[in-house]
């Protein structure tokens, strides 16, 4: 599903460059949840964002879900994330003015699909994360952990193959945290979706198949995480 | 305590772009409402300006005007020697008999403006004193000559000094050109009354008569001995009186100024309380460190006032300058207005941005930098600290 | 479209915002509109009273200089000339004070109904203007502003001629833009004689009705080259050409107010735009999340642009219909006023609110294209990593 090979990024910050990835290779099987780790400024980040085609390599290449991804242009690369990856953040996941169905509607409306068949969509998605009842409500509404289960929802209501996670459960309390990670195990095993999230969390371990740890750009070591079945 | 001033005025130069839309849209509309404001300033300036406060106008009864007016050889005569008119050196009444004429003059541009003729005597200078012939000389009697106004000149085919002017049913050579302070006599032309009256085949020889008053004579009294002379229906009022109503005319032309900067001022308004706003509303943090270090709500308050202030003083002082000029520059292009629905000629009216426009144009900013600025700085004096300094 | 709710509800995000924003912006249409109501004046003036089969015979001198009375008679005989009234200036005020504050003419009643025929005065009134010797047919233009109706008894001071007139109002021109005042030329002329004074035997102008417009050009030069060796000259010019004269007088002021207009305008783009560029500064984050999903960039741009044109839009709407509000309250008020004269009529037409809700449409769109394309233009993953 995800082969990365001997990636590099390097990008100007003002008038430094930074070397946020040094040939780095991974590659991940179809249905797996993958957890990258590593501290701060490890390269984690940017990693995923090539994962889910928000960027492009300085060099290497990246094949997502059967695509060339270092070819597409900005315009292809919209319409690849369209259709093929869900997107959970750890912050401003949400429309703030729109209620959660809407939320979730959101990447049906890049599709062709008509009125009628995007609620009934976004209505399933919402019942998966067990939050039927509150379809209405704006996210101040929600509490984090709500408001998390809605963006899961949202990633997967145009059922893209990969879903992409950056950090879900950072801003969340202990129950919340298993809650959500729960979810999205769920997710690779009864959706078969590929699962690939960065995270701090050490609980995170006891939920995924594998482990990429990250330091300086360079990919130190893989293991097998604890959920794995 | 006060914040340091650098704090109001450091944070508009940091959110420049949303600081300089908002300075342009006041100096806009401070543009815009100075421009015409002075437009009608330097229409009621030239009327005002006209007109000695020694001299007196006689018309015939009813006339409100000097063009539709009439008057008879006789009624001069017997007038120029009534007590309280003045006399010049050699003992000669100052009295002058006039004759007012709009005939067509053609503009360099093919246009065609209704033009005041006056047609004069030498006395006429004596009682017009305001009225100094700069360039050239005065017009002889009977030689189809003519002097113009500064307002005139350039303004037509032919009027400049030395030029012939082709007006009526003749022409005419310019010899001389005449100020008198931006008056409206500088958008007339002066000829020889009886070449005028055979020119213009009039039944009657003057329009009216001006007088100049003797040094200490009673006006009204010479007013009303004049109006109520029953052999002729005559009419006497002061120059200034004459001119100042005319100049009324343009008062319900104020009414439009005041519209215009109601609405524009109102609509700045607006767009400066929106700035504001989002000023405060982005800066939630940091005014809840302010409070929580211990400065005051009014601190904050007058802070923020001097933002918004500070935002309209710069708008003023922008949209002035910018007034002056473009009035300046519209000025020379079109060569001073024409103005002249009511009288039937042209008035040319120099464009100047006075001081009095510009009073108003600060009054305006101010108004709309208090205004547009109270309402978010209440807001953000109100703000408690705790609030602020939760996330967003 | 099936984004609209999606755009609509940015913009009632921040209703406070919102409001003052298409409050300002309705406030400039307001004016803008207001102000075109001038110079539009002139235009419907020109469009709504001249007609191309009249042509204005002047002496060439100026319109103040008088033509002799037989001039008319020698017109009437030329070919193709249906018929030729003559205009006098009587010059009467209604109210001292204000001088004359509408213009009055002597005319023929008889040639008046056909010279005038495009005017559709009711053939009662003017037959009643016949009869009545001192009968008046004043514009409905006059009519408003003086509070005048018909049947009314009016009397006017002679401000150009030595005798005052007293009237009695018999009918209308039924025209918003007209304002003339019409009275007989008899009754001027025997009140004239009575008071001691030569008979009326000048005119001020002649209008000529010609039976066809093919025919106005060569009568027109007719009519000069027959008096082109008499005492007084006459210049003949087709009634828009006067129309246009007249109006040429006020071209400096015209000039200003488009100026302002233009800067009013100006001012609209900047509100807009500051309020544009607002909106989308504080949405960095979420507009970097819908990237992420998948909205393409010239999506993002046409949903900005879309919120900006559709707030002009609507704070465009509003301004025109105040301003059209306004006129109706300012209708009073309206008519031929001495200082502005034609410009006066502060009256709204449905073209200038098209004008005013395009000029907002129009604001809207350039307003909103900065930041929109900005915003849109932002690398995804840049923007990810400044805001996360």
């Amino acid at each position: 599903m995800i082969e990365i090979r001997d990636v590099s990024r390097i990008y100007r910050r003002g008038a430094d460059e930074v070397h946020a990835l040094e040939h780095v290779s991974l590659h991940v099987d179809r249905g797996r949840f993958v957890a990258l780790m590593g501290p701060s400024g490890s390269g984690k980040s940017t990693l995923l964002n090539l994962v889910a085609g928000l960027d492009r390599p300085s060099s290497g290449t990246v094949e997502v879900a059967g695509q060339r991804l270092n070819d597409l242009s900005e315009d292809e690369l919209a319409r690849f994330r369209a259709r093929h990856v869900g997107f959970v953040f750890q912050f401003f996941n949400l429309i703030p003015v729109l209620d959660a169905r809407s939320n979730v509607e959101l990447p049906l409306l890049l599709t062709k699909l008509g009125k009628a068949e995007c609620r009934a969509r976004a209505d399933m998605a919402l019942q998966v994360v067990g939050l039927g009842e509150r379809a209405h409500h704006k996210p101040a509404e929600l509490s984090g952990g709500e408001q998390q289960r809605v963006a899961i929802a949202r990633a997967i209501v145009s059922d893209p193959e990969i879903v992409v996670a950056d950090e879900p459960t950072g801003d969340l309390d202990a129950k919340n945290a298993v809650e959500i990670l729960g979810l999205l195990r769920d997710l690779c095993r009864e959706f078969q979706k590929t699962v690939v999230m960065v995270t701090h969390d050490p609980r995170g371990e006891t939920f995924v198949d594998e482990i990429h740890h990250l330091d300086k750009g360079v990919l130190q070591d893989s293991a097998p995480g604890k959920g794995a079945a | 305590m006060p914040l340091p001033l650098r704090y109001p005025l450091g944070n508009l130069v940091v959110r420049r772009t949303r600081t300089l839309l908002t300075v342009s849209v006041i100096a806009l509309v401070v543009v815009a409402t100075t421009l015409f404001g002075s437009l009608i300033s330097s229409l009621k300036r030239t009327l005002i300006s006209t007109g000695n406060p020694r001299n007196l106008i006689v018309l015939r009864k009813g006339s409100t005007n000097d063009g539709s007016s009439g008057l008879t050889l006789e009624a001069f005569q017997a007038v120029r020697f009534f007590e309280g008119v003045g006399r010049d050196e050699a003992g000669q009444p100052l009295a002058s008999p006039e004759l007012v004429v709009q005939p067509f003059f053609r503009t360099p541009s093919g246009g065609r403006e209704n033009v005041l003729v006056r047609g004069v005597e030498a006395v006429a200078l004596k009682v017009h004193d305001d009225v100094h012939i700069v360039e050239g000389r005065m017009f002889e009697p009977s030689q189809s000559e003519a002097i113009v106004g500064r307002g005139v000149s350039g303004r037509y085919v032919g009027a400049k000094v030395g030029d012939t002017l082709e007006f009526g049913r003749g022409r005419w050579k310019v010899v001389g050109l005449f100020e008198s302070h931006g008056s409206s006599f500088e958008s007339e032309v002066w000829v020889d009354v009886r070449e005028l009256a055979n020119d213009a085949k009039r039944p009657l020889p003057y329009s009216g008569f001006r007088l100049r008053a003797a040094d200490g004579a009673d006006l009204e009294a010479l007013i009303r001995r004049i109006g109520g002379d029953p052999r002729w229906a005559l009419e006497a009022s002061r120059e200034t009186d004459y001119y100042a109503k005319q100049a009324e005319s343009a008062n319900t032309l104020y009414f439009i100024v005041a519209g215009l900067a109601l609405l524009a001022g109102i609509g700045a308004t607006f767009g400066a309380t929106n700035t504001l706003y989002a000023a405060v509303q982005s800066r939630r943090a940091e005014i809840g460190t302010l409070r929580a270090l211990g400065f005051s709500q009014a601190a904050i308050l007058v802070s923020f006032l001097i933002e918004s202030l500070a935002i309209a003083v710069a708008g003023l002082v922008i949209g002035a300058a910018v007034a002056a000029g473009l009035g300046r520059l519209v000025s020379h292009l079109l060569g001073g207005i024409g103005f002249g629905a009511a009288t039937f000629t042209t008035s040319v009216i120099e464009l100047r941005v006075g001081p009095t426009d510009l009073v108003g144009a600060a009054l305006l900013a101010l108004t709309i930098g208090v205004f547009g600025g109270l309402a978010p700085a209440l807001r953000a004096a109100r703000m408690r600290p705790i609030e602020a300094l939760r996330k967003a | 479209m099936k984004f609209l709710p999606f755009i609509w509800r940015q913009l009632v995000r921040n209703r406070l915002r919102t409001a003052l924003t298409a409050g300002a912006i309705a406030l400039a249409v307001a004016l803008v509109c207001l102000l075109l109501t001038m110079p539009a004046g002139m235009n419907a003036m020109l469009k709504n009273l001249a007609s191309n089969t009249r042509i204005v015979v002047h002496n060439k001198a100026g319109i103040t200089y008088q033509l002799p009375y037989s001039y008319i008679q020698k017109i009437r005989a030329m070919p193709g000339v249906v018929g030729a009234a003559s205009w006098t200036w009587y010059g009467g005020a209604f109210e001292i004070e204000k001088g004359v504050t509408f213009p009055n003419f002597a005319v023929e009643p008889d040639a008046a109904g056909v010279v005038w025929q495009d005017y559709k005065i009711d053939p009662q009134q003017l037959e009643s203007f016949r009869r009545h010797r001192n009968g008046a047919l004043v514009g409905r233009g006059t009519l408003r502003t003086q509070h005048w109706k018909i049947g009314d008894q009016v009397a006017l001071r002679g401000t150009a001629w030595p005798v005052d007139l007293s009237f009695e109002i018999v009918g209308e021109i039924p025209n918003d833009r007209s304002p003339v005042f019409w009275l007989q030329r008899e009754y001027l002329d025997q009140a004239l004689r009575a008071a001691g004074r030569p008979a009326l035997d000048s005119l001020g102008i002649i209008w000529v009705r010609v039976d066809d417009a093919s025919r106005v050009e060569p009568l027109m030069r007719e009519i000069d080259d027959t008096f082109r060796n008499s005492e007084a000259q006459t210049a003949s010019e087709t009634e828009q050409s006067y129309f246009k004269n007249f109006f040429s007088m006020l071209q400096g002021f015209v000039t200003v107010i488009l100026i302002v207009t233009g800067l009013v305008a100006l001012c609209i783009v900047f509100i807009a735009a500051n309020t544009a560029s607002m909106a989308v500064r504080e949405r960095l984050g979420e507009i970097a999340v819908l990237k992420a999903l998948g909205f393409s960039r010239r999506l993002i741009f046409a949903t900005l642009l879309a919120e900006a044109v559709l707030l002009s839009t609507l704070g465009g709407a509003l301004g025109a219909l105040t301003a059209f509000g306004l006129t109706q309250a300012l209708h009073g008020a309206s008519g031929w006023n001495p200082a502005l004269g034609p410009l006066g009529g502060f009256v709204v037409s449905e073209a200038i609110l098209v004008q005013g809700l395009f000029l907002a449409l129009f604001v809207g769109m350039i307003s909103g294209v900065v930041p929109a394309f900005g915003a849109a233009r932002r690398s995804v993953a840049a923007t990810l990593r400044e805001v996360f």
